[in-house]
């Protein structure tokens, strides 16, 4: 069974544990206390990841690091429609990895400043602020015109793809690092858009959505 | 330009768009926060962004399509008047009436939903906009004044179709017609448009450029229009905001917005009188001997209610009636009640079936809750006889629309006699009906139906006076607690006895007074000027309850259960005494 080295409150750990959930992969969490022990840092898991980081997955002796490459590596191996990871289509492929890229700017920022805030980190809390604001704008412009070409997700494929799980947990914890959302409702609806996929957990600071009706 | 009465007008906060199913926009307007959702049946609130409990945002709250479910404590609002309809922390008690987020003025128009402090202001009338099709483009927040802002989209340049290219002149002009708005016209040989750009005052500093097309592009262009007018906004806010720190930027005035109050409560509070006018909307047979009305409200919105409630109505002839409502919580602007003809009643249901008509004013009372629903229940087992369907009926659609447990028996002499049956098709639960049964019959039934005690049932009973004693007899013999058998009834038929004559103190008030035989408490605290809410007047319905500090009280209602009565802390002065010579009574 594939282990995963995990912290609750970690959004890079959320998107392992969402993406496993969606694919219904089982699979087994081992918790590191990132805070505030920074078990994450100890010699003993610096075997596992040398980096210091985590998420990182062991599937049956195979070790991986880092959200990003955990969703492509699961989506791969256990999503036999390759709907997740569009291998199969080079332009869906492309767009996917290029919102992957951003995802690692939203973590810098967005994700970076819920570290100042709730965990302590000695960041640039205003920079962190400024740089989601910048970015989230892109990205509410992005999905408010994917909603107008009748698309509900990053990528223009109908179906959602790892790209909307590595970019999911840094916009919906967002309030937390003092980011409001006010100013981009069309993320707002696409998070609640995610929040209806079948398979999907949620997390503290992510909090429930109403069922549509039927 | 002029300083704008932002009071006079109604701003846009929110494109219809947005307000997509069981979702909750967050929006701002002079500072103030605003939580805006549209119900299943279509309409839209635009709440103060606060749970009136402990703060906590509505715009993160629930949307369940009737009612707006706080993330915190899970306090729900009602639909159209922000009334609290459930605390979950007191699932046996009704919400007070005067528990209420605070609701703002709504209109809809050129695709945007707008809102302000004046009920009575209206969008503004932009021309360009009133003889064609428009289309809403994207809104842009900018982080920039007002005035600022309508200064710079006064220069805003734009090709009048998506097939121009940019080499062709194009002539455009502006113009102020509203001080939070402007209008730009493109025209070139042969082709002209217009886009009007409604500034939401957001903030002070702040603000949203909600942008309309007139007239729509074909379908063909659609998403290229959308997307060169959103190019050239970006263009322009960058623009905007890299001027502000050189901009001597006067923020707006930040204006307190006065919640507005729905009409026709009045805000009386006691006694038996009328507070609000209804008109009969619609009157319809819907069942064999018994008519629903439908009451719409004269002038305002109706005050919100829960499953459970019931009201008053003053009859022409000086009777006053009470009927539960019957709606769900998806029903939130009329009131449906059910009348069942009595021909050997006192006249009131025979008025109601023969003499009210379609377009009738009546006077009645604000939907009180003596019968509240608890949402909290494992299972919950609805029990009705006749027409004392009514108040389960709204209790059977709350809990469907939550997907909680439940089943509702309808006890009746025939499948003609149920009200409203063909809505029960409707409803997803089990429903059983039990038609034409003798009482002997109706008994093994009741025992069938509430045998299996289990923690955390809930049971509601409403019907004829043998029935719910039955009924509860049953219950307590099959184990179930008093507090888990909730029950109502139409009447209270037991013998009453007013020949005790008894003191009252009014512990609250200093005062004391005397009730002689064949006067009621009620009568006697009324004469005294304490002006206690009642109701039905016979000791059915609880609404003239009142608090017992001292003394023992000789009960003779059928509202308080067993344990309640053998508390003694609590008397429904219609119609209960004293067996001690002296109450103390907490008023």
């Amino acid at each position: 069974m594939i282990k995963l080295y995990d912290y609750l409150l970690s959004a890079n750990c959320y998107k392992a544990r969402l993406l496993l959930s969606m694919l219904d992969v089982p699979h087994e969490l081992v918790p590191i206390e990132f805070y505030p022990r920074r078990e994450h840092e100890s010699a003993a898991f610096k075997k596992i990841n040398p980096l210091g980081h985590i998420p990182v997955i062991d599937d049956d002796g195979f070790i991986l690091r880092d959200a990003h490459a955990i969703l492509m590596y699961l989506a791969c191996k256990y999503d036999g429609g390759r709907d997740w990871y569009p291998t199969g289509d080079p332009r869906l492929l492309g767009e996917v990895a290029s919102w992957l890229q951003f995802a690692d700017g939203t973590a810098a920022t967005a994700s970076a400043a819920r570290l100042c805030i709730n965990f302590g980190y000695d960041f640039d809390l205003e920079a962190c602020q400024a740089g989601a604001h910048r970015l989230f704008r892109v990205l509410d412009e992005h999905v408010w015109f994917r909603e107008q070409e009748g698309l509900s997700w990053v990528a223009s494929a109908a179906a959602p793809t790892v790209a909307d799980m590595a970019l999911f947990p840094d916009v919906a914890l967002s309030e937390e690092g003092g980011i409001s959302r006010e100013d981009y409702p069309a993320l707002r609806r696409w998070t609640e858009r995610i929040q209806r996929l079948g398979g999907f957990i949620d997390m503290p600071g992510v909090l429930p959505v109403a069922p549509l009706p039927s | 330009m002029t300083a704008p009465d932002p009071a006079s007008l109604l701003h846009p906060v929110a494109a219809g768009a947005d307000l997509v199913p069981r979702h909750v926009v967050r929006s701002r307007l002079f500072g103030r926060r605003l939580a805006i959702w549209r119900a299943d049946d279509g309409f839209i609130n635009i709440w103060e962004d606060r749970c009136i409990h402990r703060g906590m945002r509505l715009s993160a709250g629930v949307n369940d399509g009737a009612e707006l479910v706080c993330q915190y404590h899970g306090w729900r609002y009602s639909n159209r008047n922000g009334n609290c309809t459930y605390i979950p922390a007191h699932p046996g008690e009704a919400p007070a009436g005067a528990l209420r987020v605070a609701t703002f003025a709504c209109a809809e128009r050129y695709g945007l939903v707008w809102s302000g402090d004046s009920a009575d202001a209206s969008p503004p009338s932009i021309p360009a906009l009133e003889d064609a099709e428009v289309l809403v483009l994207r809104s842009l927040p900018v982080n920039a004044p007002v005035p600022l802002v309508l200064e710079g989209l006064a220069r805003y340049s734009f090709r009048p179709t998506a097939a121009l290219g940019s080499d062709i002149p194009v002539a455009t002009s502006a113009d102020a017609g509203n001080p939070f708005s402007v209008t730009v016209t493109a025209t070139t040989a042969g082709a002209a448009s217009s886009v009007v750009f409604f500034v939401q005052p957001a903030d002070a500093g702040r603000c949203v450029i909600r942008p309309v097309l007139s007239p729509a592009p074909a379908p063909g262009e659609r998403l290229v229009t959308l997307r060169h007018h959103a190019g050239a906004l970006e263009e322009l806010r960058a623009q905007l905001e890299d001027a502000r720190p050189t901009e001597i930027a006067v923020p707006l005035p930040v204006a307190t917005l006065e919640p507005l109050r729905s009409g026709g409560t009045g805000g009386a509070a006691g006694g038996r009188r009328p507070q609000l006018q209804v008109r009969v909307a619609r009157k319809w047979l819907c069942a064999e001997g018994i008519t629903a009305f439908e009451l719409v409200p004269v002038t305002g919105e109706l005050p919100s209610f829960q499953p459970g409630a019931h009201l008053d109505v003053h009859l022409p002839n000086g009777l006053v009636r009470q009927y539960s409502l019957t709606n769900g919580p998806d029903l939130t602007d009329v009131y449906r009640i059910a009348v069942k003809l009595e021909p050997d009643g006192g006249g009131g249901s025979r008025l109601m079936h023969d003499s009210v008509h379609v377009g009738d004013v009546l006077d009645i009372s604000t939907p009180r809750n003596n019968f509240p629903l608890r949402r909290d229940a494992a299972r919950t087992v609805l029990i009705a006889g006749g027409i004392g369907i009514t108040p389960l009926l709204a209790m059977a659609q709350t809990l469907a629309r939550q997907g909680l447990t439940w089943e509702l028996h309808c006890f009746a002499r025939s499948d003609d006699h149920i009200a409203f049956g063909e809505m029960l098709d409707s409803l997803a639960g089990s429903i059983t009906r039990h038609v034409g049964l003798t009482p002997e019959q109706t008994g093994h039934e009741l025992g069938r139906i509430v045998r299996p005690y289990a923690p955390m049932n809930h049971t509601y009973v409403c019907g004829p006076g043998p029935m719910i004693a039955t009924a509860r007899a049953l219950a307590a013999d099959a184990g179930w607690p008093e507090a888990a058998v909730h029950f109502e009834y139409f009447k209270n038929e037991s013998p009453r006895d007013d020949t005790s004559a008894f003191e009252v103190a009014l512990a609250r008030s200093g005062r004391s007074l005397r009730i002689s035989a064949g006067e009621s408490l009620l009568d006697g605290l009324r004469n005294a000027g304490v002006d206690l809410p009642s109701s039905c007047e016979q000791g059915a319905c609880g609404t003239c309850i009142a608090t017992v500090l001292e003394g023992e009280p000789d009960h003779q209602d059928v509202y308080l259960n067993g344990s309640e009565r053998a508390a003694g802390d609590r008397m429904l002065t219609c119609v209960s005494r004293a067996k001690s010579g002296r109450l103390v009574l907490d008023l």
